[in-house]
């Protein structure tokens, strides 16, 4: 459904925002794209959707090729941007119907489609009030509503779930998960939320400044960090250095990697060495603050990967990055 | 023809919402409405200096009016478009299999459209004021018509700096400082022989004066075909020019 082949966007101003990416996506797959704010995940969105033309490389979706046939695309697929574009002026129907009408859509057909879609997303109790007195949660499942109008066979949602609360977010996923499973609709998800990610995509590729960093299924990535996570903060830091000799030599700690304040190591059967972990560092004079075994997440894959975490990138780049479009 | 359907949907888009922000055609009609009132009672002395047969200085004014009522519309539909393209909106429709061209067309007409209906209050107001269209109806037709077209070649100037810019103010400050030269070194508002003679040079070249004449003769009477001529093919020049100004812009954005 979806082929890209080294994939390199260069903008006008020199930044590479993606370097040299390759993926597929199958039919009937829920693809996802994670990585932190800036990771890229965006420009690659707005190449494979024709708004955005590429630097260099080969992409072809829904059998077509962005660069010969935009057109053919564009009739096969649905967009939910990242920002909600929704005419606030307009009832609900109205924008529904609007979007049907510059997809070509007219007659019964489109009204009964505009109908079934107000049902989908439990809009048509608001259906006749004007899209600038819905809530955040509201406007997004609109627009969501807006992008399945002329049945695409591709769905693209850029970060669909960023800034709506738990409740309109847990609503967004089921009714994705919904049209994957039931309607075997192919989805190409892009996220920045690591549960998002988890809980939604068969399949993922984390991304991150631009190149591509690890893929596979969620399970497969978490069980390629090996074992479970062993979090560790030292009470004195200055000891790192002689603290990760000591924690490498410990049998059964597969890898160690620095992160904020200590180290993340993975073992497998972490509950057993966890004694022998605490003793080693005892007899060299180490002392622990904090320790904690868990379940590798997928915030454990892109810290191997790259040495940092999402969360604590995401929080420190939205504070600096200044406000756009 | 995708072309008239997608212009029809978009325009029926424009429409609905004018319906739903009435308020924003009378802040439009305001000024060039008070400009009727205030002018034609205060500077009724005008009158003496035009020929007896002119209806005095309302009538001489009402064409001017006219022609600035419908002016007017055209920063306001580049303000449109530029909030559809900082909204994302712009981007929604060019996802769509919408043609690429409905999207500028469908905002053109609509321009031309508000044009069309605020003249159509200037003239009812003048009308109620005592002014002679001595054209009749086929002549307010052909005022609405020249109305049109110098409103789409006008509209061109806006779209092409709005999509360039992509701000609203420096639609709104373009207009602030290109309205007033153009409206008063015109015929528009008062006779060119009050005029010293550069800005008579200046009023020669300017399309309102043109616009206006053709309106003002349809008012007073004496239209020829010479003046008309002359006015469509300076609209129609500026019209192209914009146009192609309009177009290059925009497919810079929608490449």
């Amino acid at each position: 459904m979806i082929a890209v082949k080294d994939l390199v966007e260069i903008y006008s101003d020199g930044t590479k925002a993606v370097d040299g990416i390759s993926f597929e996506v199958k039919e009937g797959e829920f693809f996802g794209f994670l990585g932190p704010n800036g990771a890229g995940k965006s420009t690659t969105i707005k190449v494979l959707t024709t708004l955005l033309r590429k630097t260099e490389g080969k992409v072809s979706v829904a059998g077509f090729d962005v660069d010969r046939s935009p057109a053919e695309i564009r009739k096969n697929i649905g967009v939910l941007s990242q920002e909600t574009s929704l005419d606030v002026d307009l009832t609900g129907k109205e924008n529904l119907r609007l979007q049907g009408r510059l997809q070509q859509m007219r007659g019964r057909g489109l009204e009964e489609r505009v109908d079934e879609l107000l049902r989908l997303v439990q809009l048509e109790p608001v259906a006749d009030k004007p899209a600038g007195r819905y809530s955040g949660g509201m406007r997004k499942r609109l627009d969501l509503a807006s992008a399945l109008i002329h049945s695409p066979r591709l769905l693209f949602l850029d970060e669909p779930t960023t800034g709506l609360d738990t409740q309109s977010r847990a609503a967004i996923w089921q009714y994705l998960e919904g049209l994957n499973k039931k309607e075997r609709l192919t989805i190409f998800l892009t996220t920045q939320y690591l549960e998002e990610a988890d809980q939604l995509c068969n399949r993922l590729a984390v991304i991150d400044h631009g190149k591509l960093v690890a893929g596979g299924s969620p399970a497969e990535l978490k069980e390629s960090v090996g074992g479970e996570t062993i979090t560790l903060l030292l009470r004195d830091v200055s000891l790192r250095p002689k603290a990760k000799e000591v924690l490498k030599a410990v049998q059964g700690v597969r890898e160690v990697v620095d992160s904020d304040g200590g180290f993340t190591a993975y073992a497998k059967n972490a509950g057993q060495i966890i004694a022998g972990i605490v003793t080693s560092l005892d007899r060299n004079g180490i002392q622990l603050d904090f320790l904690s075994i868990s379940i590798p997440t997928l915030d454990d894959v892109f810290l191997r990967e790259t040495g940092r975490r999402i969360r604590s990138d995401e929080l420190s780049r939205r504070e600096t990055e200044p406000f756009l479009m | 023809m995708t072309l008239l359907y997608d212009s029809q949907s978009l325009v029926g888009r424009y429409v609905t919402k004018l319906i739903r922000n009435p308020t924003l055609l009378g802040t439009n009609l305001a000024t060039p409405l008070l400009f009727l009132l205030l002018f034609s009672q205060l500077l009724t002395k005008f009158g003496e200096f035009l020929p007896a047969a002119s209806g005095g200085y309302l009538s001489f004014l009402t064409p001017g009016v006219i022609i600035f009522s419908a002016m007017i519309a055209a920063p306001q539909g580049a303000v449109s478009l530029v909030n559809d393209l900082n909204s994302g909106f712009l981007s929604k429709m060019l996802l769509t299999q919408a043609n690429r061209s409905a999207i500028l067309l469908g905002r053109l007409v609509t321009d031309m459209l508000v044009a069309v209906l605020e003249s159509i209050l200037t003239i009812l107001l003048a009308f109620a004021m005592g002014v002679q269209f001595s054209a009749g109806l086929p002549g307010i037709l052909l005022i609405l018509l020249t109305v049109a077209f110098f409103e789409f070649a006008l509209s061109g100037i806006f779209l092409a700096i709005g999509i360039r810019t992509r701000k609203t103010e420096t639609i709104s400050a373009v207009s602030g400082v290109l309205f007033f030269p153009l409206i008063f070194i015109s015929s528009a508002m008062f006779p060119l022989s009050f005029f010293p003679s550069w800005a008579q040079t200046i009023s020669n070249y300017n399309p309102v004066s043109y616009a206006s004449d053709v309106i003002r003769n349809l008012v007073s009477g004496g239209l020829t075909m010479a003046t008309l001529a002359s006015a469509y093919g300076l609209i129609g020049f500026l019209a192209v020019a914009t146009f192609a100004a309009t177009l290059y812009q925009f497919r810079k954005v929608v490449s």
